[in-house]
């Protein structure tokens, strides 16, 4: 299965590790026979597959134990190299080892861009539902219900061909937390996945409760041209011969999924960088004009009312209002805005409080701008002269008049700047939503770019739309500031 | 002496801490007359007239302006505090004008917007008001356009606007550069021609010798001496009041 766990910039770096070591070593095999060496890149933190034994500590898996006994086949040593699954690639590239051995499965794009063995673990597509739930029994019953998906996968495909809506989520396991928490109905996924978690968990809440129909192969990967191939595909063959695969995947997995013949895709043609971008272009402007934009917006609105209050009571002479809006400031500036996204996503609903992604997002970013203007806005009006509220009392103002009407006006002159950096901020911290399920303008840019590998050429082009925003709001402020300045010598 | 009393003081005290600043002051001020305050810095002469409009609130003490009646040593409801302020207007040693609003609109702030007045209403008042003090045709300017004497002429119209019983001014002049105060006093003055009920705090002597009906000299405070000024300022009878007299007119 295609393991999915991408991470937000490191994708970017791998596109320019990529990019900068396109034109790696070759003649593999003759180095690893010379060396007498298969240095093999692994996570080392996924089990089943690659992972540390609790007790003895010793790297070992699925992958690991195949790699190892292939190895022995090739009468060379195995080397593991444990590198992020992110830039596992990219370190390919750049030599750091032979082959990864990380249920990496063979897509048309992979094989263009890598030398693919043949498959060492084959799955199938699974439909994963509740275990008390029979409204699923095939690939059909999947119309009209919500599935979650990890978007870079050919199960969200799957999902989506059969008529389901597709939550985004960042892996297997967010996906079965989803269900558990009846945010969704199912997730498609390879069956070797579900094996795995099933092994690894004991988790008796969900069932397998159809097949799609579709395999996962997965392979070793070397580089374009290493010569690896044939001695891989050779050892293999005979690891399947003898029965060694299928007896480490019942270890692992408790199942076999060592598969019996290899299937061959044709390689597709991987489209142009140029025409990727054109095709996104539309959907990531849709996203930020239906997301991003409106995310920022609200949440910027909500913040500021909040702001104000929490401001006002901060300045209250009440001194449990005021002790309350010191600790609310002093929570929401000391503590990471991604946690409080998941806290409020994530935590609330095992306290019975279950929100949709939108409205999750929103609170927590109206929370966290509330706590970061709060302070902006009591600055401002501690700023405003004393004589000002001592001349509104004279003219017999009250307390809310003479804010609204008096000291509010002058404070925002001086709020204006750095409220502008809020905002600005802001716009680029709604990308964190991409976390909790919102479509938006980088989950978009994600959505393109995991499949083809294409991560500058479509995190540029997100990072070009939130410039262009940010640019907007950066004349926006210069006209308000003007206008506010109008009373102002100069 | 049939003259009514516009503000009576009683006994006032107020302390900072544990500074007493006001140690039981007490005056008249009679309807449609001039009161002045003098005295040397510290004395307590600000205060006392912050008094008079609750932006300092005695610690004990009562102060009567027309029929609002304030004890300061019992519990004051909020909305008496109202009713006692828009007795008076106020204005102040630095104007404290709206920079953000015109000379008109910072005229018309208190009538419309506390007031209730309608605008066009106020508006023809205001216009009115601004060119009794001089400043026809500055309606529409920023405060931030105008000079230190204009400013203050517009804080002036600004407290008459509320149609106020009482006007107090907390030295009007002293912000200001020297060859403008003549045209601030000369307003204040016109003013007490009109017949306006006004307390005073000021360093200028002879403007306080020449529009005041009742002169106050507070030291320590205390209300030291008192009088028309030609007894207070004319002929003092304190030691205070004469060293005080002799180093403010003639400092060398």
């Amino acid at each position: 299965m295609r393991r999915t766990r991408i991470a937000l910039v490191l994708g970017v770096l791998v596109a320019l590790v990529a990019i900068a070591c396109g034109q790696g070593p070759e003649g593999g095999s003759d180095r690893v026979a010379s060396a007498g060496v298969l240095r093999v890149g692994t996570e080392g933190t996924y089990a089943p597959f690659s992972f540390h034994d609790g007790t003895t500590g010793a790297l070992s898996g699925y992958d690991i134990d195949v790699a190892r006994a292939v190895g022995d086949k090739l009468g060379v040593r195995t080397e593991f190299v444990e590198t992020p699954w992110d830039s596992i690639f990219a370190a390919l590239e750049s030599d750091r080892f032979d082959v990864v051995a990380n249920q990496v499965t063979i897509t048309p794009e992979r094989q263009a861009k890598y030398d693919l063995s043949k498959p060492y673990a084959v799955g199938e597509g699974v439909i994963v539902t509740r275990a008390n739930d029979d409204s699923i029994k095939s690939v059909k019953d999947l119309a009209g219900k919500t599935t979650a998906q990890s978007v870079t996968s050919n199960w969200a495909d799957v999902a989506r061909q059969a008529g389901a809506k597709v939550e985004a989520v960042e892996g297997f396991t967010q996906a079965i937390t989803l269900l558990n928490q009846g945010r969704v109905d199912a997730t498609v996924n390879d069956s070797i996945a579900v094996f795995a978690y099933l092994a690894t968990t004991n988790d008796t809440s969900v069932k397998i409760a159809a097949k799609t129909g579709q395999r996962s192969e997965q392979a070793f990967a070397a580089r374009k041209g290493s010569g690896l191939l044939p001695g891989l595909n050779r050892a293999i063959d005979e690891l399947g011969a003898d029965g060694t695969l299928a007896k480490i995947s019942q270890k692992y997995l408790k199942a076999d999924a060592s598969g019996a013949t290899p299937q061959k895709g044709a390689a597709a043609p991987a489209p142009s960088t140029i025409k990727l971008i054109l095709d996104n272009l539309w959907p990531m402007a849709k996203a930020t004009i239906t997301a991003t934009i409106p995310l920022t917006a609200i949440s910027f609105v909500i913040g500021l009312v909040i702001a104000l209050g929490v401001a006002l009571a901060r300045m209250s002479s009440n001194r449990p209002l005021s002790a309350v809006a010191r600790v609310y400031i002093s929570i929401i500036r000391g503590t990471p805005l991604l946690v409080q996204l998941f806290l409020i996503f994530y935590a609330l609903p095992e306290l019975g409080l279950k929100i949709d992604p939108f409205p999750a997002a929103i609170i927590a970013f109206s929370l966290n701008v509330g706590g970061y203007a709060a302070e902006i806005i009591r600055s401002a009006i501690s700023s405003i002269p004393k004589g000002q509220w001592e001349a509104a009392q004279t003219i017999g103002m009250k307390y809310p008049t003479t804010l609204r009407r008096i000291i509010l006006p002058q404070a925002s002159r001086v709020a204006v700047p750095p409220l502008s950096n809020t905002l600005i901020s802001l716009v680029k911290d709604t990308s964190l939503a991409s976390t909790i399920l919102v479509t938006e303008l980088l989950r978009t840019a994600q959505v393109a770019a995991a499949p083809t590998f294409e991560f500058f050429a479509m995190y540029g082009t997100a990072a070009a739309y939130y410039w262009v925003v940010c640019l907007a709001l950066s004349f926006g402020q210069g006209r308000v500031e003007h206008r506010l300045e109008r009373y102002v010598a100069r | 002496m049939s003259v009514p009393t516009l503000v009576t003081v009683a006994d006032v005290t107020k302390s900072f801490g544990s500074n007493a600043v006001l140690k039981g002051v007490s005056f008249d001020v009679p309807t449609g007359s001039v009161t002045t305050i003098i005295g040397p810095s510290g004395s307590g002469k600000t205060t006392v007239l912050r008094s008079l409009n609750a932006l300092e609130r005695p610690d004990t003490g009562v102060i009567t302006i027309g029929d609002v009646r304030v004890d300061f040593s019992t519990d004051i409801p909020e909305t008496e505090f109202y009713r006692f302020r828009a007795q008076s207007g106020m204005v102040f040693q630095g104007h404290n004008l709206f920079p953000h609003k015109t000379v008109l609109q910072n005229v018309i702030e208190g009538p419309v917007i506390v007031q209730r007045r309608a605008v066009a209403e106020a508006r023809a008042d205001a216009v009115e008001l601004l060119r009794s003090v001089g400043l026809e045709g500055k309606q529409d300017q920023y405060p931030y356009q105008l000079s230190g004497g204009q400013q203050q002429r517009v804080g002036i119209a600004r407290a008459l606007a509320l149609k106020p019983k009482l006007m107090l001014f907390d030295e009007p002049t002293s912000a200001l550069d020297p060859e403008l105060v003549g045209e601030v006093l000369a307003v204040i003055k016109d003013l007490a021609t009109q017949g306006w009920t006004m307390v005073i705090v000021t360093h200028e002597i002879r403007f306080a010798q020449q529009v005041a009906d009742q002169v106050l000299f507070t030291d320590g405070g205390v209300v030291l001496e008192s009088g028309p000024p030609s007894d207070v300022i004319g002929s003092p009878q304190q030691e205070r009041t004469q060293q005080f007299l002799r180093r403010i007119l003639d400092p060398l």
